[in-house]
């Protein structure tokens, strides 16, 4: 059911349509997008002679050896190097030209890695690019899990035989002896293949299909009312994405229409397991269901019109579809509620999203630059809303519960006003309006009021400087708890993506080159959040960070380069356990600091040249509690030291050794997993898992052969 | 009460584009520097060994680069007009320095796409390095000027500044529009369209602070090296990376442009997408539903939970649950309650705090699609 908001909302948009067909309808018969040469220029004499112009193929390629001396999920997590042992370095590319401007490029990528990567491209430039690109790209979330489960992986998950139920964890006798490691990784396999075609001088069209099999493990749980279990649940997804568009470009008239569509499916539907607790009216088996199968298509139209040298106009419009039409699983698998039934065999879900922009920039004359910008994003949940039938974790009937369809409509408005003082000093200011519509939830509407400032000095190459100041007010239309919504909220929280706030925020950034050899850049900002009606939820939130570096070209031959950092992100919140007014107050304090060295010099010119990068981080996150008494939780850190030398060493004019040593330290613990054991905790059967810390090494030994 | 007060909103570029349009200076002085040469005020002769004389030329795209020019002189009275040339020999003139022994070797620009004479769009099909470069001698009416703008092919004598040609990034003093103009004048479509009043357009980012032009491999154009060009500027990013939990961009798995429509985007963080979430599902199609039951935050905007670059609470989270949840839920019973350290192991064990916490239990937190998930269990 459509709310009355959302349509009154939605009945504005008709303001776009005037301004869009005007911007739309202006077509432009102008030259062709490419340089044209003056008349009264004589090229008789332009003969290219030193004009190196790039025909036939050259090739390199890259054979080594590498060994990691430890096995670490936490190190390996992006690298595809998890595992201690020897590795293979095979890297290449090859590239071929001809002066009619056909061109193969081939490019291969750590091919003996998970991480590899095959990118291949051909056509004729200024006609025709086909391209082929295979990537794969790994996440080894955590090699420290465990579980009493067989089947990890799988959407049926079973005890083995002889597991003891019990009523906590303390005695399921059989816990221990049946826990075995289960790897929580995922791994993506993605083959693009696509085409550019130059229709002619205006006319482009472009054309891509992706395929991704994304397949592995991912942390998960089962529950049966307040007795749970981790679970490493099936990760077997495919996603295909499709890719096609026409452009029309000219002198001043730019646009493009394309079409994007995503075709998710996942192989296991469900994941069903057995009770490892005493079962409780009769719920032997849990059964969840997993993220459906479902589509998204998209029509978009882009364009903009170059109304003179002076003042340029932009705009959008995409309409969009996602659905999902996946066959509901059962109310239960527990037998004793096969009576129950569904209001339909599946959720028909659908959402409509419509979004929509216009942007306009002018230079009104030397100084005075205006832009302005109309957004409209709406995402309308055409989902039907039906009453269920529901038991709660496999056990209990629970009250029928109706769907809530949740639909959006933002919309913002943004004026921006440039002035240049004098060559080097520009002032900016501007208003940005922003209010976002909502259904099914407590605040129908918000609006925000941000209004900014920023000054820009800017001294030829050598200095920059921005300051800029911002101050938002956000509005809720009132706060009204959902009467659908069971147990009722506390009528004081106030979600904070809804509430009032008051939004302070500053930033300097300084950047300084007062030789070509030198750079010096210096960042500094600060936001403050302030829920100004909030008594339970998010109160306030502050969100700090310091940054430097400087990289200096010491000679030709050498190179420095530096960066230090310092990032602070509080917060505070208060809740209430009487369902009153607050009785408890927390704190996070999250501190993160980085230092960055590296250097790089040629020991001996285009022979030997060596290099390393240093890195250091340390985070902490600190959470104090305060229910009248005041406590304070350990302190979650993480420590990395990151060092990594290198060496090029010129064998002969083609051929390159190269050598490199990486070595990785990291520390950190997290009083949410360490010293807790599958058993620790009465009521969850965890992984067990503990915080990653690892001391790593790798050195790779390679080749590089060019011919 | 504010749609009505917002419904004067859609008026504002109508005002805007009414002012432009009266008031387009640009175009005025465009016309005034054609009069002036047109009057047969023209320049003093230059070398005559690299200048065809009879080119003399008043510059071809003035009226596309007075809006750079207006800006650079923006305080003076009036600029004599510039008599721009093209060298008599074309490349030619320029190779003959900058080869590979050059404190500015170029011939790497034969090994990337504008070095294609093939391609009828590129600048070797075209006025070769002077397409970009500008006609390669320039000359004003005055001396002064002339020494300041002269002929970069010229001959300089021995411990003589030679006079530069229009080059472009940080080592440029040329109006950072000025550079931009000579890209623009090729690149304006497809991901282009969006660039004029863009962030990086206002904030008079060159084309050329982040693109290198004469190298086999543009860094900015290779996944594994992007992010540091974009570290120039985007300090904080980098540091985010680094810490524990992240998106793969220090590993050379996704790069910056993977997210961010770098050349301007019509959404708040120059996003490839119309919309934040649209942007994520790209990578988290699982994620996009619609479910039946759904976590409303989740279906609105991913960054109300989580961070985009780098977090150091688990799965770029913003804070860790049980207090994450919190700020939203405070039902009676257990969403309400304070979770204390008397909830860590050696005390009374809580699984509302540990391992999990609140996806000990309600692990789908992006919705459900089960008849019986309304509590995100199932």
């Amino acid at each position: 059911m459509k709310h009355k908001i959302l349509k009154l909302a939605r009945s504005n948009t008709i303001f776009l349509l005037p301004i869009w067909i005007s911007s739309t309808m202006v077509l432009a018969a102008e030259n062709e997008n490419m340089v044209v040469i003056p008349d009264n220029v004589d090229l008789s004499n332009w003969v290219c002679e030193y004009c190196t112009f790039e025909e036939g193929m050259t090739s390199e390629i890259e054979l080594g050896l590498g060994s990691v001396s430890d096995s670490s999920f936490k190190f390996g997590e992006y690298n595809g190097l998890y595992d201690d042992g020897a590795f293979g370095i095979v890297n290449g590319s090859s590239r071929y030209r001809d002066l009619d401007g056909g061109f193969v490029d081939l490019k291969v990528r750590d091919l003996a890695l998970d991480t590899r990567e095959v990118d291949v491209k051909a056509g004729r430039q200024g006609s025709y690019k086909l391209f082929l690109n295979y990537d794969e790209i790994p996440h080894y979330i955590s090699d420290g899990a465990g579980t009493p489960y067989a089947g990890n992986g799988s959407s049926v998950q079973m005890l083995q035989p002889g597991w003891v139920n019990a009523g906590t964890t303390a005695g399921m006798t059989s816990l221990t002896s049946t826990l075995h490691p289960v790897p929580l990784y995922t791994q993506r396999k993605r083959l693009s293949v696509g085409a550019d075609v130059n229709l002619s001088s205006r006319w482009d069209t472009a054309f891509d299909v992706r395929h991704e099999v994304r397949d592995g493990t991912k942390r998960s749980a089962g529950a049966f009312f307040f007795n749970t279990a981790q679970l490493a649940e099936s990760v077997d997804y495919v996603t295909d994405e499709l890719n096609a568009s026409v452009s029309y470009n000219t002198k001043n008239w730019q646009s493009s229409f394309s079409y994007y569509g995503s075709f998710f499916t996942n192989h296991d539907q469900s994941l069903t397991w057995q009770n490892a607790y005493t079962p409780v009216a009769g719920a032997t088996t849990g059964q969840k269901a997993l993220a459906p199968d479902n589509e998204f298509h998209q029509l978009m139209f882009a364009t903009a019109y170059q109304l003179s040298q002076a003042t340029n106009i932009n705009g959008d419009i995409a309409i969009g579809r996602m659905q999902q039409n996946q066959d509901f699983l059962a109310i239960s698998v527990n037998p004793a509620f096969n009576s129950l039934t569904l209001p339909e065999n599946s959720a028909d879900a659908k959402v409509d999203t419509i979004n929509a922009n216009l942007k306009l920039d002018t230079m009104v004359n030397e100084k005075l630059r205006l832009n302005a910008a109309l957004g409209y994003d709406e995402r309308d949940n055409q989902t039907p809303s039906m009453t269920f039938n529901w038991v709660t974790t496999d056990t209990f009937l629970a009250t029928p519960r109706q769907n809530l369809p949740y639909s959006f409509i933002t919309r913002t408005a943004k004026l921006g006003v440039d002035y240049r003082i004098i060559r080097s000093l520009k002032l900016s200011g501007g208003y940005d309006y922003q209010d976002i519509y909502r259904t099914n939830q407590e605040v129908e509407n918000t609006t925000e009021d941000t209004y900014w400032g920023k000054l820009t000095f800017r001294h030829g190459s050598t200095t920059d400087v921005t300051f800029k100041l911002a101050h938002a007010v956000r509005d809720a239309s009132g706060y009204n708890p959902v009467a659908t919504v069971t147990p009722a909220e506390n009528p004081l929280m106030r979600k904070y993506n809804m509430a009032d706030r008051d939004r302070d925020s500053g930033s300097i950034h300084v950047g300084f080159n007062p030789a070509e050899y030198i750079t010096v850049g210096l960042d500094a900002e600060q936001s403050y959040d302030d829920y100004t009606n909030s008594l339970i939820g998010l109160t306030a939130s502050r969100n700090v960070a310091y940054n430097a570096d400087i990289s200096v070209m010491l000679s030709t031959a050498s190179s420095v380069y530096a960066f230090v950092g310092r990032q602070e992100i509080k917060s505070d919140q208060s809740g209430s356990q009487t369902y009153s007014t607050p009785d408890w107050f927390a704190k996070n304090d999250d501190t993160i600091d980085s230092i960055g060295l590296g250097v790089k010099h040629q020991l001996i010119e285009n022979k030997l040249g060596i290099g390393a990068d240093y890195t250091w981080t340390r985070s902490s996150s600190e959470v104090t509690m305060n229910t009248g008494v005041q406590d304070s939780f350990p302190d979650m850190n993480t420590e990395l030291k990151s060092l990594k030398l290198y060496g090029d060493y010129r064998l002969q004019e083609n051929l390159t050794l190269r050598a490199a040593y990486w070595y990785e330290r990291y520390d950190s613990s997290n009083w949410m997993l360490d010293n807790v054991n599958p058993d620790t905790i009465p009521n969850v059967i965890s992984f067990g898992e503990t915080s990653p810390d690892y001391n790593v090494s790798v050195l790779m030994l390679s080749a590089n052969y060019r011919f | 009460m504010k749609i009505q007060n917002v419904g004067i909103l859609p008026v504002i570029p109508l005002l805007l584009y009414c002012i432009a349009a009266l008031a387009d200076p640009v175009e005025k002085s465009a016309t005034a520097a054609e009069n002036a040469t047109a009057t047969g005020e023209t320049a003093p002769a230059m070398s005559a060994e690299t200048v065809q004389p009879q080119a003399a030329k008043p510059q071809a795209a003035s009226a596309d680069s007075d809006q750079p020019a207006a800006a650079d002189n923006a305080m003076s009275v009036t600029r004599p007009p510039v008599i721009e040339e093209y060298s008599k020999k074309g490349a030619d003139t320029c190779l003959k320095c900058h080869d590979e022994d050059s404190e500015y070797p170029v011939l790497d620009i034969f090994k990337t796409k504008h070095g294609v004479k093939a391609d009828p769009r590129t600048p070797f099909a075209s006025l070769q390095c002077e397409t970009c470069h500008g006609p390669g001698v320039k000359a004003t009416i005055f001396m002064e000027e002339a020494k300041k703008a002269g002929s970069h092919v010229g001959k300089v004598r021995p411990g003589e500044k030679r006079p530069p040609i229009l080059n472009f990034g940080v080592k440029s003093d040329e109006p950072v529009a000025e550079q931009n103009r000579m890209c623009l004048g090729c690149h304006k479509g497809g991901q282009h369209i969006y660039w004029q009043g863009s962030v990086h357009d206002n904030g008079e980012i060159a084309c050329a602070n982040c693109h290198t032009i004469h190298a086999v491999q543009d860094p900015v154009l290779d996944r594994a090296t992007q992010a540091d060009v974009c570290y120039r500027c985007h300090q904080q990013q980098r540091a985010e990376f680094f810490k524990p939990s992240n998106h793969p961009v220090r590993f050379g798995q996704l790069k910056c442009s993977d997210c961010h429509a770098v050349h301007g985007s019509n959404t708040a963080s120059l996003l490839v997408k119309p919309t934040l979430n649209q942007t994520c599902y790209t990578c988290h199609a699982e994620k996009r539903g619609p479910f039946l039951w759904e976590h409303a935050p989740a279906s609105e905007d991913c960054m109300l939970c989580h961070t985009a670059h780098g977090s150091i609470h688990p799965a770029l989270l913003k804070k860790r649950p049980p207090l994450l949840c919190q700020q939203c839920h405070s039902q009676a019973g257990h969403p309400s309650v304070a979770r204390t350290t008397a909830g860590l192991p050696g005390g009374n064990p809580s699984g509302f705090l540990l391992a999990g916490s609140c996806t000990n239990c309600h692990s789908q937190v992006h919705g459900s699609n089960h008849p019986s998930g309304v509590k995100m269990m199932r």
